[in-house]
This record gives structure tokens, sequence and C-alpha cells, in this order.
């Protein structure tokens, strides 16, 4: 267990390295207890600590936060919990119910469901940490260029963002990613990244252009700090938190919008395991076979609830007042 | 003359119109010596020191015209790369509110080092060491813990003392502070004037100090130039100016101090409004507030007459008003 971090620590952990500190450090939670939260007084605390402190004692992200390292380790070693091999599929067994060994049932090609499920969370974690990843580099890098800096090019890229916001997400999804053939994840992830990034972008403009009138930032700059400084040091750690709490929200919807591109046939392709390609073939099915549909359906909810509600706990506790 | 203002101008583009802000103002400090700025809000004294220092929003801001000299060079005419060495080495400002001054996610070491680190090119670790040094010389207890503390764990005047260590890190030769004890309670006001001075004199700094608080002045500065609309309307040494004014403005300053003999009475106020800074009143910009105004002051604005050797005053009856 990492011992409890020095200031500098906390500091370090202000990018978006800090949302991944969030996650990851979970363990450690577990085994400190809610008994040394407070910590003694007169040490020093930064905001990042005192998010941390709070996070720690909300049952959400702690529900949240278990639910998703359960994701992140599944789909790092799905070999873990599930044997066998979700390309191995046996036409005999088709839509057969839960049975020993495969308690998920099989689906309509015969392959073993449970198996699928599992394998299944792989694909829609690196999606969504992926497409998560590039939106937030790409849209806070070029939202805070433009808030900072301000005039002609802002106003270019502000114009830029309304066009891309008029794009419907599902229906750019069918029009470009139609004439993609590659089997990989990559074409689903660039267009998230493509159509993400305004988002981003927008929040983080706004927060850097709030960050930028602070007294401290002109405090700074006459005691000489150059403008990358004043960027880096003084304006993105108190400019990123509303940049990570709508990251880590998109993140749950951009596993949905996996699914629900790969349901609609543009997504991810066989022999990629997906739950959106599940639930597509097994919707066909849902009288005869529902468990089919509901297991892979299940896991995906699952996995955006659990985005979403771990996004929804680390706004609380970074930003209070909008308690 | 370490610095030497003439004929500044400042303008504020707005959706409303030009905002004219600073109109022509001069001043000069010299090293070891004590500027006291006095006016109300709105009145430029912070715009010139913005402008001096070169973090001046721009736009909307622009310097409309004037030279700053800094040490014989034009500080208008440098780069901002060259500008920007300056500040912090050469000259560095204290704020009003160190509290919104100071980053609330760095410790205030780090925020002290990082004077260190950008000017002087030091590693994290001697600037740390430095950072817990200017905190013993700014009297902070217990330095060494403290360091790694956070801007809100600190008092307000133990905030202020570490702008001003933020500020005197690198010994610049200027130092304006800008209402520096405003956000202080009284107590602890005296406490960080008595150190700001004490540290002047120490270094043989100029400092210009921007403040409305004349008690504060009468104790500190040697020399003082009152604003009003952008101008400086008298500026004298300070004793000259507490005696007699040259300046119906600056009586009516005086006059508006709460004084203990006269408990019980009406306080005095200077009747009106400051100007609207995009249509300031023809003539001289205090003619309708002034109870000496006459038809010439509605028409031409006062020129700075020489009141003595070293005093001018904007006021074309600066005679009678020092008379009474």
């Amino acid at each position: 267990m990492p011992e409890p971090q020095e200031p500098e620590g906390a500091i370090a952990g202000t990018g978006m390295g800090g949302a991944m500190d969030l996650a990851v450090s979970e363990a450690t939670t577990l085994e400190k207890g809610p008994g040394q939260a407070g910590g003694p007084q007169g040490k020093p605390r930064s905001l990042w600590s005192d998010a941390w402190r709070d996070l720690r004692r909300n049952p959400v992200f702690i529900i949240s936060g278990l639910v998703i390292l359960f994701l992140v380790v599944i789909s790092l070693w799905p070999s873990l919990i599930a044997s066998g091999n979700p390309l191995k599929c046996d036409l005999a067994k088709a839509q057969e119910g839960s049975q020993p060994g495969h308690p998920f049932g099989f689906d309509g090609q015969g392959c073993d469901v449970y198996t699928r499920t599992v394998y299944g969370a792989r694909t829609s974690v690196t999606v969504g940490v992926c497409a998560t990843l590039g939106v937030a580099i790409l849209g806070s890098v070029l939202g805070g260029l433009a808030g900072f800096f301000g005039g002609f090019w802002d106003s270019i890229l502000s114009r830029i963002t309304d066009v891309f916001f008029a794009i419907p997400v599902v229906l750019g999804g069918l029009v470009l990613l139609s004439v993609v053939t590659s089997n990989t994840v990559w074409p689903v992830i660039g267009f998230m990244v493509l159509l993400g990034w305004p988002q981003i972008s927008r929040i983080a403009r706004g927060s850097v252009i709030t960050a930028k009138q602070n007294d401290y930032v002109h405090a700074a700059k006459a005691l000489g700090a150059s403008n990358s400084r004043q960027l880096l040091r003084h304006i993105a750690p108190n400019a990123v938190a509303p940049v990570i709490v709508v990251a880590t929200i998109a993140l749950g919807t951009y596993i949905a919008l996996e699914a629900t591109l790969s349901y609609l046939g543009v997504g991810l392709k066989p022999p990629t395991v997906s739950w959106g390609i599940d639930i597509s073939a097994a919707s066909a099915y849902i009288r005869q076979a529902p468990h089919m549909l509901l297991w892979p359906a299940g896991a995906l909810a699952l996995t955006v609830l659990a985005f979403i509600m771990l996004g929804d706990a680390v706004r609380d506790a970074l930003d209070p007042k909008l308690r | 003359m370490l610095l030497e203002v003439r004929d500044l101008h400042v303008e504020f583009r707005t959706r409303d119109g030009v905002a004219k802000a600073v109109n022509g103002v001069d001043y000069a400090v010299d090293a070891g010596e004590t500027l006291a700025v006095l006016g109300e809000s709105g009145s430029g004294k912070s715009v010139t020191a913005q402008a001096i220092m070169g973090i001046l929003d721009m736009p909307p801001g622009r310097i409309a015209g004037g030279e700053i000299l800094f040490q014989g060079k034009d500080l208008l005419k440098l780069k901002e790369e060259e500008r920007r060495k300056v500040r912090g080495a050469e000259m560095a400002m204290i704020f009003q509110d160190a509290l919104s001054s100071l980053n609330p996610v760095l410790s205030v070491g780090d925020q002290l080092g990082e004077m260190f680190v950008v000017h002087r090119g030091m590693s994290k670790k001697d600037a740390r060491a430095k950072a817990v040094e200017l905190m013993d010389h700014v009297r902070i207890p217990a330095a060494k813990e403290r360091v790694k503390q956070y801007p809100h764990q600190f008092s307000g005047g133990m905030r202020q003392r570490i702008m001003i260590a933020m500020a005197l890190a690198l010994e610049p030769a200027l130092i304006i502070a800008d209402e520096p004890t405003t956000a202080l309670d009284v107590t602890v006001q005296a406490q960080v004037m008595d150190l700001l001075a004490e540290l002047q004199r120490e270094y043989n700094m100029g400092l210009i100090l921007i403040t409305h608080d004349l008690g504060v002045v009468a104790d500190v500065a040697d020399r003082i130039a009152v604003m009003y609309a952008g101008r400086i309307v008298e500026q004298a040494p300070v004793h000259d100016i507490y005696k007699a004014p040259a300046h119906p403005y600056t009586r009516g300053l005086l006059d508006s101090i709460p004084r203990l003999d006269q408990k019980g009475q009406e306080l005095y106020a200077i009747k009106g409004l400051p100007p609207n800074l995009m249509a300031i009143p023809p003539g001289c910009a205090f003619n309708p507030r002034c109870p000496m105004a006459q038809e010439l002051c509605r028409t031409d604005e006062p020129p700075l007459y020489e009141v003595s050797q070293d005093r001018t005053s904007a006021c074309h009856f600066w005679r009678e008003c020092l008379n009474g």
C-alpha cells in the first residue's frame, strides 16, 4: 500500500492523471478504513486531498469504484473468471439455457454467453477509456489554448465546435463508419474523438477563462511567470476539475455509444467480441431465448451506470458548491 | 530616478465606448522612497500600476501614450519576453487580497520557490530552502513546517506576509503595493505595514503604495500623489499635504477622515459621484463636485501649477485653496 502522499504528490495528481489515481487507488481506500479519514489537524491539505477524503466516505463512489475496478481487472485478464474461448462455438447448443459450466447459457451461434459477456468488457473498457483519453486531451488542449489566448483563433474554434455540435451522433456514425472496413476498435474510437472533443473543449475553454481572471494568475504574471507557466501551473490545475467530471461521465456514454453503433452494424464487427454485437444478434430472439439478450445488456447497463455514478461522486467531491 | 512615469494615457475599449482610465499621469519614485498614490475607486491608481507592471489585460486595455522609464529604459518599448524578465526580478507587486492572490492548489513553499525557479533557474530543493528562509524573514513562525501548507491554512496577515515575501524574493528595485492592508484587520494592518516599511529600508527599494487609507499614508509615505479621474491633481511631500492641501479634492479627502474630537457631529463627505470615465466633464474633471468651482473651471482644464519646488496642483485656484 502506498504511503499517504506528501503535498507534492497531491499536486502531481492534478492533470488527467488525477482521475486515474482516483479510480486505480481504490484498493487503498478499503485498507485504510473510514476511521483515519480525517487526518491530523494542521496537516497540509489541498483541494485534491480534500476531494479524496470526501470520496472515500461516499458509498456511491466506493460501489461504482469497485464495479469499475472489477471491470478493469477482467478486461485485462478475462481468463481469471472465464476459462473458455469466446469464439469457440457449437451450433448444436444454439439458444440453450443455463447448464453446468455454462451459467448464462448459449447464444444463437452456440457460443457461451458467460464467456462472451466477460470478454465483451475488454472491448467496452478499451473503447471507453481510449475515446475518453483522446477527447479529454484534444478537447482540453484546444479549448484551454483558445480560452487562454482568446481573440481570433478562439472565435474560429468556437464556430468549429458549433458545427460539430450540430452533427447528430448516431447519424454521423452511420454515415462515417459505414465506409470503414477495418475490423479493429480504432475507427470507432477515432469517430468518438472526432465528435466528442468539442464538448470537452467548450468546458475547458470556459473554465480556463474563469481561472484566468483569478488574482493569483495576475499575481503570477506580475512576478514574472511566462505564458506557459501561468497556463500549466496556475490555470490548468484550477480549471481541470470540470473536465475530469465531464470526462468520467462521458466515458460511460462512450461505452453506450459503442454498443449502439455496434448494434446498428456500423461499430465493431465480428469476430470482435462486443456487447453491442451480441445484443444486436440476440434481439431477434428475445421471446424464445431472453437470456441471450439480458446478460450482455445487463453488463452494459451496469458498466454505464457505474461510470456515470463515479462521475457524479467526483463532481460532488471536486465542487462542493454544486451540492 | 528609479522610475519615471511621463504623460501616461490608458484607455479601455468597451462595447459602450472608450473609457479613459488614465489621462496623462506623471510621477516618479527614487530608490528608498515611498510614494503614496491616493484616490477613490476608479481614479486610475491601480490601472497606472498595472501599466507599469505590464499586466494590463490588452485588449480591452490600451496604452494610448506616454513613457514609463525604469532605470533609464522605456518599458513600453521592450519586447514582452524582456518585460517578463523585469517583472518579479526588478519590480514586483503586492496585491490587495492575499487569499485570492495565492494559488489555492499549490503550497506556499511551491509558490515562493517558483520565483527562484523561474528567474534564477534553481532546483526545486534549493528553491524550497530559499522559501523557508524568506518565510523566516517576514517572521512567519515555524516556517520549516508551514512551508508545505496551503494558502487557506494561513491567517490573513500571514498570507499577506507571504505575498510580501514573494514580492521581495529577488530583491527588486521597485515594489508596487496595491492596497496591501485593505483586506486585513486594523491591528494586523499596522504590523504588515511596519514589516513592509522595514524591508523597504533594508533593501533600499522604491515603493509605490496605492491606498485610500490616509492614516496608513501619514506614517510611511515620503510623498503623496492624489489621483482623480485618471489625473494626478496634487503631488507633494506628505507633511505639506496634511498641513495645507493645494487642491479642493485633497481637502475634501482630508475632511472626510473621521476624527475623535468631532464625535456626534455629521461626517463630511464630498458630494456627488466620481465622473463616468466615458464622459469626463470638460474643464476640470472635479468641477461638478467642487465647492470652489467657478466659470473658468467648467471651460479650461487646469494645467499642473507648480506650488513650490517639489509640489504641484492641478487647480486654477490653488492659492485660495492653500490659504483655506
